[in-house]
């Protein structure tokens, strides 16, 4: 899963070596409109960093613990001190997601979020949602005609701000996730890997750190999962059946049901559960999925794992060994509290540092959702759905099993083609535009290079000067 | 060779030092200028299984009886198999590439796979496409070769991957210039000349540890365009590549295949296509899941070869398979089969001599409580490839030699 990091490290040092060669010369401080940028410091890779200053440091937080900000937003955080700003971020409550008019269409469910992403003012929320279904990931395709999108969506806005053993259990018996890693089909006689597998390799503690028996182990304690459904009290129901001959009634009948407060989830079923004897990671008895959960999080390498993901999607392409261990001994203290983490993160040097300015690349969703809240243009959500596509992102159908690439790895000549192609569709709805100069203060901190400096001087109208800017490195960056 | 990485490396540190600034266009020119390598007008065409092709299940040793015994539901029914010789026989999905075979233009390469073997997608994803099973390389077996062998720089179609959105990993290197192209409709910035001038112009001279990323992307986008815009030229499709009354989204790999033809037919400077098919992670249902797969490969690889021959081209193509791992020999209890080891691969062509290649290895000798042991590593392929087909020098590549396999008929 650090496939992409691993093989672009390399490529990403070529490019601090040429890029500063580069930069250092190019660089041209801003818009004469805007006056000269008073940056003392060159961020690692050449950009001149503003981060010295309370309101730039408002604004790089706000940019990653959420989407792109007006003018009032960031003016409302910069008068509060760094620190302040941290907890008043980290404690945001989440804003529940509008329901789309067909809880089992998964796009419906994709626009909706994308709609939320852009509107809501309870931007860290989203941003966490964002992250755990990159972490904790899963296919559309094993949802066909349920609402299990939906509720994946629902779940990890609110567990996804718990701490990682609530998460855990409640990813463990996801019906989403269940498909798409096969716990649901998994029996004593033949247990399925997958789930058990991934759950360490991918979503606790990497490769190195279990062998090939703790994962045949494992499966054989998480086997027997099966996927009910409730109602909001808790008690079994039927689930409705579904035919072709009445699909409508049956996608009627289900959207009725999840409205009323029914969720489908997964429960042990004795009777295809393994219920001997297993030794899991040094662990022997008649283990269950709660047991495989709690002594995942036992080990040393849980916490670091987890806090080296947040940190590469939060703070930094690569941070080091030290910077991960100090944040994952608090994350771990206290009990793999979420906020605890994010709070530790937003406080590390490794993201505050001067040199860490611009050193994250936006995914297609942030881009996508970023264009649309600076251009307040919410309407474009459904479009954003399927423009995701040609940048490498369609939400809820990630690559693989380890989810999304991060930073470099969104680059290529297509995705960058279809990044600058939407900022083209984005200006081609509604007539009116924010005022430029301002903009480029607000989402570029006045920080521009050269060629950027050049193709907003030249360009003629507001429709191109905006275009400029939604296209350039700079907005493509944080 | 005469500039090897490291100096150019060295070049770009020591610009760097001294602050003077060198664009980007004339550090490639000063490289390019230095590649000695491959000048020949074969084309290597990689398709990539991922999700971990079952390879038992593609290439079937029938007649074992301990085959059907460890695949009650799964296994695939000896009197379906197309058969190869008296042992093993072919999913009865592959009618196309069984044809194939009977025309001599398939190699079989069997128990392909590696010592000490990861049971792990994204560690044996980087096994292969780092040609690496210690996974410390930091480069794309073709990556390294596009860097050093051929010369990508001034043309940035040399490497393509085609039908799909993001740099495939065995192609990815510094110094290697890849285009990735969707569909050369998409393969376009839209909104009229300004906007068409504006965006390359955006990324010349970025800053920061994207800029040469973002810059060479972008330039070798622009260059792209500008080529297949001059060589819209024609190219009309001799084969049927959709698997009959499927769905688009059933046709992936189809229209993937077709999109290569095209370049391999209108562009010479084509040398390198990368395309992929996903889905084989079948733990689950696997027997309509891999059929419905293997369908769409057979068909669309089928279509390949024909449109080839048809416009001419297919004397300077090769096409190998590939998938991270093959599966367990015992199917799970979901009516799939979980993570295995050594699998087979196709190797297909005019120019390859067809048969099969390696050994099957045994179902009931096996390694890590019921997998497959190789009997040919993976490198081996690539030796072959590199060396035989393509030309080029494959020590520089995988750092050592294996033992080569007779499967390219021409020298």
């Amino acid at each position: 899963m650090n496939l992409t990091k691993i093989h672009l490290s390399r490529r990403q040092a070529l490019g601090v070596a040429a890029g500063g060669a580069l930069g250092a010369v190019a660089l041209r401080f801003g818009l004469d409109e805007i006056g000269p940028t008073t940056a003392a410091t060159v961020s690692a890779g050449g950009w001149p960093s503003p981060l010295g200053t309370q309101r730039a440091m408002a604004a790089h937080l706000l940019r990653r613990a959420g989407f792109a900000f007006s003018q009032a937003d960031l003016d409302t955080a910069a008068a509060l001190s760094y620190d302040d700003l941290v907890d008043h971020v980290v404690s945001q409550k989440p804003a529940p997601l509008p329901l789309p008019a067909d809880l089992t269409n998964h796009n419906q469910v994709a626009a909706a979020w994308y709609s939320h992403m852009v509107t809501t003012s309870a931007q860290f929320p989203e941003r966490m949602t964002l992250f755990w279904h990159g972490v904790l990931t899963s296919d559309y395709r094993n949802a066909a005609r349920l609402p299990f999108v939906y509720q994946q969506n629902v779940l990890y806005r609110k567990a996804g701000l718990s701490d990682l053993r609530s998460l855990l259990a409640s990813v463990t018996t996801d019906p989403l996730m269940m498909r798409y890693l096969n716990l649901d089909a998994s029996t004593a006689a033949a247990p399925n890997e997958n789930y058990a597998r991934e759950l360490m390799e991918l979503f606790t503690l990497g490769p190195g750190n279990y062998s090939e028996a703790d994962v045949r182990e494992a499966a054989r304690a998480l086997s027997g999962l099966r996927i009910q459904l409730v109602d909001s009290t808790g008690a079994r129901i039927a689930a409705p059946r579904y035919a072709k001959a009445n699909a409508q009634a049956y996608a009627d009948e289900v959207n009725a049901l999840v409205r009323s407060g029914a969720t489908f989830r997964g429960a042990l079923v004795a009777r295809v559960h393994d219920s001997g004897t297993k030794t899991f990671l040094g662990r022997t008895g008649n283990l269950g999925p709660d047991d495989v959960i709690d002594i995942v999080l036992a080990q040393p390498a849980c916490a670091p794992f987890v806090t080296r993901r947040a940190m590469t999607f939060f703070a930094t392409p690569n941070p080091s060994s030290a910077d991960v261990n100090a944040v994952a001994t608090q994350f771990r203290a206290n009990k793999y509290d979420v906020a605890t983490l994010m709070r530790a993160i937003f406080r590390s040097s490794a993201f505050t540092s001067p040199t860490n300015y611009r050193s994250l690349l936006r995914s297609p969703t942030d881009y996508m959702v970023s264009t649309m809240r600076v251009l307040n243009r919410p309407q474009l959500a459904t479009g954003a759905v399927r423009a995701g596509a040609g940048m490498d992102q369609v939400l809820y159908a990630p690559p693989n099993v380890a989810g999304w690439p991060s930073n470099a790895g969104w680059v290529s000549s297509s995705t960058l083609l279809a990044r600058i192609n939407f900022a083209t569709t984005a200006l081609a709805h509604g007539t009116t535009l924010p005022d430029t100069a301002a903009a480029v203060r607000t989402h570029l901190d006045g920080v521009l290079g050269r060629d950027t400096t050049a193709a907003l001087g030249a360009a003629k109208t507001p429709s191109d000067r905006w275009f400029a800017l939604l296209a350039s490195p700079e907005f493509q960056l944080k | 060779m005469s500039v090897t990485r490291r100096d150019f490396l060295a070049a770009g540190l020591v610009g760097a030092a001294s602050g003077v600034m060198v664009p980007p266009v004339f550090a490639k020119g000063v490289f390019a200028a230095g590649i000695e390598g491959i000048h020949n007008d074969r084309v290597l065409v990689v398709l990539q299984l991922a999700g971990g092709n079952d390879g038992l299940n593609t290439v079937v040793p029938y007649a074992d009886p301990a085959y059907l015994s460890a695949r009650p539901t799964v296994g695939v029914r000896p009197d379906a198999v197309l058969h190869i010789d008296s042992s093993v026989g072919l999913n009865p999905a592959l009618k196309g590439m069984k044809s194939l075979y009977d025309g001599g233009q398939v190699a079989i390469v069997q128990g392909v796979g590696y010592e000490n073997p990861t049971y792990s997608h994204f560690e044996n994803l980087y096994v292969w496409e780092y040609a690496d099973p210690q996974r410390a390389q930091t480069d794309g077996w073709l990556g390294k070769l596009l860097g050093s062998q051929i010369d990508s720089q001034g043309h940035p179609l040399s490497a393509c991957a085609l039908g799909e959105t993001s740099t495939p990993p065995e192609l990815r290197a510094p110094t290697a210039t890849v285009s990735v192209i969707d569909s050369i409709t998409g393969y376009t910035v839209r909104g009229g000349a300004t906007r068409q001038a504006t965006a390359p112009a955006l990324y010349r001279t970025t800053p920061g540890i994207y800029g040469v990323l973002f810059d060479q992307a972008l330039s070798t986008a622009e260059s792209g365009m500008k080529t297949l815009a001059a060589g819209a030229s024609a190219y009309t499709p001799a084969a049927q590549y959709a698997v009959a009354g499927a769905t688009q989204a059933a046709n992936s790999l189809g229209a993937a295949l077709q999109l290569t033809a095209q370049m391999i037919v209108t562009e010479p400077s084509v040398k390198i296509c990368h395309v992929v098919l996903s889905g084989f992670d079948t733990h689950q249902a696997e027997s309509t899941r891999q059929t419905a797969l293997l369908t769409e490969v057979d068909a669309a690889v089928s279509a390949f070869m024909t449109d080839l021959t048809a416009h001419g081209q297919a004397d300077r193509v090769v096409l190998m398979t590939w998938s991270e791992f093959g599966r367990r020999i015992n199917e799970n209890g979901s009516q799939g089969t979980d993570h295995g080891a050594a699998a087979p691969l196709f190797i297909v062509g005019k120019p390859v001599t067809g048969g099969l290649y390696g050994e099957q290895p045994s179902l009931t000798s096996t390694i890590d409580s019921g997998n497959l042991k190789y009997t040919v590593d993976f490198r081996s392929v690539y030796q072959t490839l590199i060396r035989d087909w393509l030309q080029g020098d494959p020590a520089a590549i995988l750092g050592a030699s294996y033992p080569e396999l007779p499967i390219i008929r021409v020298a």
